[in-house]
């Protein structure tokens, strides 16, 4: 216990065992990830019907009279285009906003996954629209689509400032590309990825000048409007002001840099009215260091102990673990103390908040060891009920271990250590030895089909991981995985 | 998403569709009818005295607009001491629609021009054509010519007003 960050309150956050007679802790974390799961459906019929309202009001305001000529209906089509690409564009910012309401139904990676996944679609509808509309204006004044391009950028004023939005875009999803993102450093993706600011900014105009959106008397008007300034809001909010608001709140500054073993190691913090961030172990944050050459970085890093708050004799105390991955990471080892943290976050659903049974199994690797101990911490479980299965390729990969050891003692723990070189073939993710001998997942969890999985490590170790739980009967609503190098 | 979830989300998407496209249909026929009651606003000489007065009736056809394409047709009538005549314009397509105005000149002078047929391909074409007319009108009265300014924001619109008039102007060989 001597190597825990907080020896004393970790005792006293213990739940304490449900008196007799009452009905067992399962009905909350059924009804929990029940919960959950419905908000999740919820948000996702919002976004689909958000796109299917924007056609619906297009036509109750007359759009469908446009399909009686050729020209017409290359148009209408065209707007339709038009519609569902920047509707799509603007669900793309809101899955990006990290707003509370989405990040604790799906999670803060599953919203990005699905904004990646929305970025070509969205692209190619816009590009569609340029086509489409070129071709029904050209017609309807017997010009080709280029020459009506070409007259529509020279004569029509707004319109020189939608086809730089439309480069904009095409430069921001290209630029997103798998492999043309790996070409270049994280920040220059950054960088133009901003721009999808002024691309959605020269996009605007046109549509109040030329196109319908914002036309007196259309209920579009009112829909685009909401849905403009309800998006320029909830960024604000919560990317902008949120961030600022709980960097001050918690006034964070470095105490202590520990290091854990040769490329890891541990930066102590110490803040502010840290009990509102009471179940934040396990979850992550973003953090920017405020020193020269530092500030404008900022790292996900998950807490690796639950926060501890303080009192009037001492200031509460906050942890992450990092591990030596990058250049970035290499100058936070030598941050000096007294260093002020700005932070963004909690985000992420790797916390009790994704429930949804009585039994728990944690499966870590690596760096990704250091979330399930801060989980691990505070997530009520019953004593016996908990298993945690740790892999490295010897004792000094279990980072953490000590304190890990610790909390399966005194929380009633089934621990076990996976060590030892890896293994190839169905079971990955086991140590040769031990998948050669025959032995897997069902070796060490009795009953994982009922229990809720936490998953951290290296992706490639995680899939395999993934596949041997979800072989083992774990249906996806019990399966918690958070990826942590994206 | 969940099966239960994504039907109801299918279903829901249909009947909004549905209502929408219900509704605009409404809108749609609204919108013919307008363009009939500002096609159909004849003027003859004698009338014109008054100012704009757009009130033909939306029943009262589509025989106005038969003398289209190429050189604009005059219909001059006289009343009394003084000779009003009026001279449509030729058709100008635009990608947001058809435009014609038609000019009434009295006395050697232009004391009226009346849109036959405004930019209105899209709703917000006919709100842009119904800002920019009053202004062109008063304009063109003013200077007596074709030879304005065309209206911000709506500049082919303006173009293709002033092109209709000049068309117009020709044939009366103002």
């Amino acid at each position: 216990m001597t190597s825990l960050l907080n020896p004393d309150t970790s005792a006293d956050s213990m739940p304490a065992p449900p008196p007799a007679g009452r009905p067992p802790a399962v009905d909350r974390f059924r009804t929990q990830s029940r919960r959950r799961l419905a908000r999740a459906d919820l948000l996702g019929a919002v976004g689909w019907l958000s796109g299917v309202a924007a056609v619906a009001l297009w036509l109750a305001d007359g759009g469908a009279s446009g399909f009686s000529s050729f020209a017409g209906t290359m148009t209408a089509l065209g707007i339709v285009a038009g519609l569902i690409g920047m509707d799509l564009v603007l669900l793309m910012l809101l899955l990006a906003a990290r707003i509370p309401v989405v990040d604790n139904a799906i999670g803060h990676d599953r919203a990005l996954e699905i904004h990646k996944s929305l970025g070509k679609p969205a692209l190619y509808l816009l590009l569609a629209h340029g086509l489409f509309v070129a071709i029904g204006y050209g017609a309807a004044e017997g010009l080709d689509p280029l020459s009506e391009s070409i007259s529509l950028w020279i004569n029509v004023p707004d319109m020189w400032l939608a086809f730089v939005s439309m480069a904009l875009f095409i430069a921001v999803v290209v630029t997103s590309l798998v492999a043309v993102r790996r070409k270049f450093p994280y920040e220059f993706w950054y960088v133009v990825h901003l721009l999808t600011y002024a691309a959605v900014g020269t996009a605007i105009p046109h549509q109040f000048s030329v196109g319908g959106l914002f036309a007196e008397g259309t209920w579009q008007r009112w829909y685009w409007l909401a849905l403009c300034i309800g998006t320029g809001l909830a960024l604000a909010w919560f990317r902008v002001y949120q961030p600022l608001a709980a960097s001050f709140r918690h006034q964070l500054t470095v105490s202590r840099v520990v290091r854990v073993s040769p490329d890891v190691f541990s930066i102590e913090m110490t803040g502010r009215n840290l009990e509102r961030l009471s179940g934040a172990g396990g979850r992550f944050f973003l953090w920017r260091f405020l020193a020269p050459g530092q500030w404008w970085q900022s790292h996900p890093f998950s807490l690796s102990a639950e926060p501890v708050p303080g009192d009037r004799n001492r200031p509460g105390k906050l942890r992450i673990t990092v591990r030596n991955l990058g250049e970035g990471s290499a100058r936070l080892a030598r941050i000096r103390p007294g260093t002020k943290v700005a932070i963004e976050g909690p985000y992420g659903l790797f916390s009790t908040a994704a429930r949804s049974r009585d039994d728990v199994v944690m499966i870590g690797a690596g760096i990704g060891i250091t979330p399930l101990r801060s989980l691990l911490e505070t997530t009520p479980f019953e004593p016996g009920h908990a298993t945690v299965l740790i892999r490295g390729h010897d004792e000094s990969e279990l980072f953490l271990g000590q304190e890990i050891m610790a909390l399966c003692q005194a929380r009633g723990v089934t621990l076990f250590h996976l060590l030892g070189p890896r293994s190839h073939g169905d079971h990955a993710w086991l140590p040769r030895d031990v998948a050669q001998a025959g032995f897997g997942l069902h070796s060490y969890v009795q009953g994982i089909a009922d229990a809720d999985v936490y998953v951290c490590g290296p992706s490639p170790w995680a899939a395999s991981v993934i596949r041997d739980v979800e072989l083992a009967g774990v249906p996806a609503e019990q399966l918690h995985y958070e990826r942590f190098d994206w | 998403m969940r099966i239960r979830a994504a039907l109801a989300t299918a279903v829901a998407s249909a009947g909004i569709l549905l209502a929408g496209w219900q509704s605009g249909a409404h809108i749609a026929e609204t919108g013919a009818a307008t363009t009939t009651s500002l096609s159909s606003s004849t003027k003859s000489g004698g009338t014109s005295s008054g100012g704009g007065t757009n009130t033909g009736s939306p029943s009262s056809g589509t025989g106005s607009s038969s003398g289209n394409t190429g050189t604009g047709s005059s219909s001059g009538t006289s009343t009394g001491s003084t000779t009003a005549a009026t001279f449509d314009g030729t058709q100008v397509q635009t990608r947001f629609g058809t435009v014609q105005v038609r000019v009434t000149i009295q006395d050697g002078k232009i004391t009226e021009v009346t849109p036959l047929q405004l930019t209105d391909a899209e709703r917000k074409s006919a709100q842009i054509s119904s800002r920019a007319a009053p202004v062109l009108r008063s304009e063109v009265l003013q200077a007596q010519s074709a030879n304005v300014q065309t209206i911000g924001g709506a500049t082919v619109t303006s173009d293709a007003y002033l092109t209709s008039l000049q068309a117009a102007l020709d044939a009366a060989n103002f």
